[in-house]
């Protein structure tokens, strides 16, 4: 597999688009270069494409990934992998807010800190940010999991849906109609099972698992001052 | 969705080029209007002004109109206006007073003309340049690329709350203190009843934009004896609403966001050396190395950064 060196620059980010899609094809691994934190960068990626981004990205990277392996070197804006499918996705430092929005399959790793609602609405799939992720974390998330080894911001799992959002380290406050569980044995070994790949299982991580009350399910009277809090 | 910008340079110099560079990379954020808050070098006497006419016929009877205005109070014109007409249904214009008596009072005095010609800033170094069309579009008109000064703010203008005319556009000046500006990016939910109470305090508004608020509300605060900072703390509880938004003074760059985290701000800050931005691809196009970037992604934050690196009164 030869490498493809893809220039960002100021180019209209369709013509780069296009290019990586085309190199895609040609099976080469792709290196794309002088990035400026442009958005839209790696949209819509075939499986099996291999790509890196040299420095930080903007919005939007690897979205509606279905397959790819990405690997950003620096920080990512917002909603990094938005609806992918399927595909790996890892972010070297920071990711900025929404990462992994509405995404349906696959794996968003994050070795830095995520920003504000981390996982919104996601239907599947795993994310996992070595640091801690922001404000109102997992809001309205559908499916899947979300991971945090290095604790959350405020109203961490609010408003979930049938998403999982499992944290070790400090978490600043609860979102609305959250609740604590503790993990079993075997939910442990599932998510231990999703971090052995990325390094990072570690049996001694102190897990506060959180699920939805199923309060907000249905909108009911008596609830609507926590209907308000959101 | 609109882009705002700020910049501070390390030493007086072009702001204005790299304004226009921060607002052309933010122009898919909002191209309706454009505009550009800068300070320039600061006079110790008397203002300049800007502002625009809305009837080209009488531009001639308008200015003279403002003018005996000015001269009412004490002030006069340092030279002969500067007037701009193009094919747009305005003109704007650009004046240097010496100082009237009573700033505020003559202000409130100006304001009796406001549905024929309006001051748009008056300040010792601000001067606000706006008008509809994109970043590189306002700039030509303009001539913001070769405007010199120490910090400066920009905008690009996607309008959701109010009509899109060359006045509704940001920034705003904190009308009548000198040399206060806004950018806003958001929606303010409850304008309309802060509005009336600033009003009911002799406050005037010229535009029915919700972002005009923001600018009198926190200079109200400081005339009041809050701080700056204390001032933008305070405008999380009480303003409602979505909005990221930086206010500007001869001392530096102020901003405020809200508490849901909805607008966000990414700043590059190499020593005092400073550019803030909605997005980081715009702050990228001053500094392209691959850097350290600050993004201000959390709920009800406030910061405030000095010119020149001087810390801003607390």
């Amino acid at each position: 597999m030869s490498e493809y060196i893809v220039d960002v620059g100021q180019r209209h980010i369709r013509e780069v688009n296009e290019e990586i899609q085309e190199a895609c094809r040609r099976g080469d691994r792709i290196r794309v270069v002088n990035t400026l934190s442009r958005h839209n960068l790696g949209v819509g990626l075939p499986p099996g494409a291999e790509l890196y981004f040299e420095g930080s990205v903007g919005y939007y990277c690897g979205g509606l990934n279905t397959g790819a392996t990405v690997e950003i070197e620096r920080n990512a804006g917002w909603a990094v992998g938005e609806g992918m499918s399927d595909g790996h996705i890892t972010v070297g430092g920071y990711a900025g807010m929404s990462v992994g929005a509405a995404m349906m399959g696959g794996t968003i790793h994050v070795k830095g800190d995520a920003g504000p609602r981390c996982g919104v609405a996601m239907k599947a799939g795993n994310i996992v940010v070595e640091g801690r992720i922001g404000y109102q974390s997992g809001f309205m998330a559908h499916s899947g999991r979300i991971i945090a080894l290095g604790g959350a911001g405020d109203s961490c799992a609010d408003a979930l849906w049938s998403a999982e959002v499992w944290v070790a380290g400090e978490v600043d406050s609860y979102g609305v109609d959250v609740v604590v569980k503790e993990p079993t044995a075997e939910e442990v070994a599932e998510v231990n099972a999703i971090l052995e790949p990325l390094g990072l299982a570690d049996s001694s991580h102190n897990w506060r698992k959180m699920i939805s009350g199923e309060r907000l399910w249905y909108f009911e009277s008596r609830d609507a001052s926590a209907w308000l809090m959101i | 969705m609109c882009g705002i910008a700020g910049r501070i340079l390390n030493a007086p110099g072009k702001v204005g080029r790299d304004l226009v560079e921060l607002m052309d990379a933010q122009e898919h954020r909002g191209v309706d209007s454009t505009g550009f808050a800068i300070y320039g070098p600061p006079r110790d006497s008397g203002y300049v002004l800007r502002g625009m006419g809305f009837d080209k016929a009488a531009i001639d009877a308008d200015v003279a109109d403002l003018v005996h205005v000015i001269r009412d109070h004490g002030a006069d014109l340092k030279a002969d206006p500067q007037l701009l007409s193009d094919s747009a249904a305005h003109y704007c214009f650009r004046m240097e007073i010496s100082d009237p008596r009573d700033l505020a009072a003559w202000v409130a005095d100006a304001d009796t003309l406001t549905d024929r010609i309006e001051i748009q800033s008056c300040g010792r170094s601000l001067e606000i340049i706006k008008d509809v069309g994109g970043a590189a579009a306002v700039a030509d008109k303009h001539g913001v690329r070769e405007m010199e000064g120490s910090h400066g703010l920009g905008h690009a203008r996607l309008a959701t709350e109010s009509s899109v005319l060359p006045n509704a556009s940001h920034p705003f000046w904190a009308r009548p203190f000198s040399d206060v500006a806004i950018v806003h990016n958001g929606q303010i939910t409850d304008y309309y009843t802060w509005r009336e109470k600033l009003e009911r305090q002799g406050y005037r508004f010229l535009t029915g934009n919700d972002s005009e608020l923001i600018a009198v509300w926190v200079s109200d605060q400081m005339k009041d004896g809050l701080s700056m900072e204390q001032a933008l703390k305070k405008s999380i509880t009480s303003i409602d609403g979505v909005f990221t938004f930086m206010i500007a003074n001869t001392d530096g760059i102020g901003f405020a966001k809200d508490r849901f985290a909805m607008k966000p701000l990414v700043v590059i800050d190499q020593g005092g050396d400073i550019a803030m931005a909605t997005e980081e691809q715009a702050v990228r196009r001053v500094f392209t190395d691959e850097c350290d970037v600050i993004n201000y992604d959390g709920p009800s934050l406030t910061g405030l950064w000095g010119v020149g690196n001087r810390a801003m009164a607390a």
